[in-house]
């Protein structure tokens, strides 16, 4: 049965004031998380939509004391895209998808009988898509996460540990210049420079762990024998034909779990 | 318009000559020494305008010096064809601009060459990289219509000049004796700055057009009917996220170098 925006939408809007500074803007955007903020009148009714590239205006345009005293002054009604692309809550979403990739836009209003009702953006559909994903549970590609988080050895380990926080990641992998991992900094690995005020002094070469691979063939079982065996929680997925390129991903005891967790998996 | 009317003085015919004289002399032994130098500024309006060129004389818009388009890479080849016709080279110019632009001086006909390397730059950047060998002796029209209108203080005299060339060319899609819009509108949508200063001088051309009593009221018509259709086509060309963007920001922030003297 096809999937209806709504369905799909995160209910609600996070809103400002058409008379926030920028500045405010980038604040409540951190805070949330968000991508966006819907700028509204006293009345709550939409008026525009301001975004994080549109804040990149900021840093651009400010090139001098006076451009960027300019920018300071600004506000996100002056800064916002306006109308607002709306749709209604009983599209179909493959609909809603098609209409942003024709527009080239990120995010739809959602109005139901008139009324704003929430926002679905790129980020639901791509969620969506993890969902759609068929489980498989035969092999450490069938799990692995494709995606990683990689820094160089001479990092300094707190923009390591800020990359971590902002992805929501538990490990970065420590590459060379060509890509080749060499270790991997977790978040035990950190746990020593807690309150360490000269930590950022430190590299990731400095607290990486070695790192154990693993074929994308084998199997779940040898992977978790593995881990379990040597105490890892995330094993480097490599190439076998190329064990000195960069690796194919990683899988974690957090892939394994959330394997299991799928609907539809044997464990449920 | 600024206070000072920069290359607004009478200049007789013989002057005139001198000039042009010296304008084919460099352009003869450029083409056979085989270095891309094109030809920008008064002179190249001149020679582009073969109907309508005499209403620079006309209205008072006197040749000043000589300027001339290049490609860095061959800056060599440029220093050593001024010097075979007698120009000696200001060199700390080209030091001082990085290579982006050269000037010669003639002490024998007191002549003054400016040669800029890669691009104009001075309100906006205007590049011609793979753009000079279009056209010749002079940049393309594209360029020579930008070349003006990128003068945030715009002078008569660049009026004048765009008038003419608006008077004698059409607008289209090619470079061959008409004025690329699309070369325009390119660089217009790429950035905002050149598309509100190109935009806002277009209009000043127009209106000022209205007021020269040398043109007649079909000229005047004219000059009008081309600076609507070039905003037209300059409006048309599809802009980027970015520039949309730099759209909302508007005039708080400044959207050009300034420039003491242009040209």
């Amino acid at each position: 049965m096809t999937k209806l925006v709504r369905e799909l939408m995160h209910p609600g809007m996070i809103t400002c004031k058409p008379d926030t500074p920028l500045g405010q803007v980038a604040v409540l955007l951190d805070h949330h998380h968000v991508h966006a903020l819907i700028v509204a009148d006293r009345d709550g009714r939409p008026l525009g939509v301001i975004t994080d590239f549109d804040l990149l205006a900021a840093e651009w345009l400010s090139t001098d004391q006076e451009s960027l005293d300019a920018m300071r002054r600004m506000t996100a009604g002056e800064l916002m895209t306006f109308p607002i692309d709306t749709i209604d809550g009983r599209a179909e979403v493959c609909d809603a998808a098609a209409r942003m990739r024709h527009d080239g836009i990120s995010r739809l209003l959602v109005e139901e009988q008139g009324k704003p009702v929430g926002v679905i953006s790129v980020s639901d559909f791509v969620a969506s898509l993890v969902e759609a994903r068929a489980i498989e549970r035969r092999t450490v590609a069938d799990v692995m996460s494709r995606a990683m988080l990689v820094c160089r050895e001479n990092t300094p380990i707190a923009y390591v540990a800020r990359a971590m926080t902002d992805a929501s990641y538990r490990s970065v992998l420590v590459v060379t210049p060509s890509g080749r991992p060499v270790g991997v900094v977790s978040g035990a690995d950190l746990l020593p420079f807690c309150g360490d005020e000269d930590a950022y002094k430190s590299t990731a070469a400095q607290v990486m762990h070695e790192i154990l691979t693993i074929a994308p063939t084998a199997s779940l079982r040898e992977a978790s024998d593995k881990m379990i065996d040597q105490h890892h929680h995330r094993l480097v997925v490599v190439d076998e034909q190329q064990p000195e390129s960069i690796p194919l991903g990683v899988i974690s005891t957090y892939d394994i779990v959330g394997m299991m967790a799928q609907p539809g998996s044997v464990w449920r | 318009m600024s206070k000072q009317p920069v290359g607004m003085v009478p200049q007789d015919r013989s002057e005139r000559a001198r000039f042009e004289n010296e304008v084919q002399r460099i352009v003869e032994a450029g083409n056979q020494s085989g270095v891309t130098l094109r030809l920008l500024g008064s002179l190249a309006f001149q020679i582009h305008c073969p109907q309508y060129g005499y209403l620079q004389e006309k209205m008072g818009r006197a040749y000043t010096d000589i300027d001339f388009a290049g490609y860095s890479r061959e800056n060599k080849q440029v220093r050593a064809l001024m010097d075979s016709l007698g120009y000696h080279e200001q060199r700390e110019v080209f030091v001082v601009s990085e290579g982006s632009r050269a000037i010669f001086e003639n002490g024998r006909s007191d002549m003054h060459v400016d040669v800029f390397y890669e691009k104009l730059d001075f309100c906006h950047p205007i590049p011609w990289a793979g753009r000079l060998e279009v056209d010749s002796p002079t940049i393309p029209l594209a360029e020579m219509v930008l070349e003006k209108m990128q003068i945030v203080k715009i002078n008569e005299k660049d009026v004048i000049d765009t008038i003419m060339l608006l008077l004698e060319h059409d607008l289209g899609e090619s470079d061959q004796e008409t004025i690329n819009m699309g070369r325009i509108g390119q660089m217009c949508a790429d950035d905002w700055g050149l598309w509100r200063t190109v935009t806002m001088n277009l209009d000043k051309v127009r209106l000022l057009a209205q007021g020269y009593p040398v043109l007649e009221d079909r000229d005047k018509a004219r000059v009008s009917r081309q600076v609507a259709e070039a905003l037209v086509h300059i409006e048309a060309a599809p802009k980027t996220r970015g520039w949309r963007l730099r759209a909302r920001v508007g005039d708080r922030v400044k959207w050009y170098k300034d420039v003491d003297e242009v040209g």
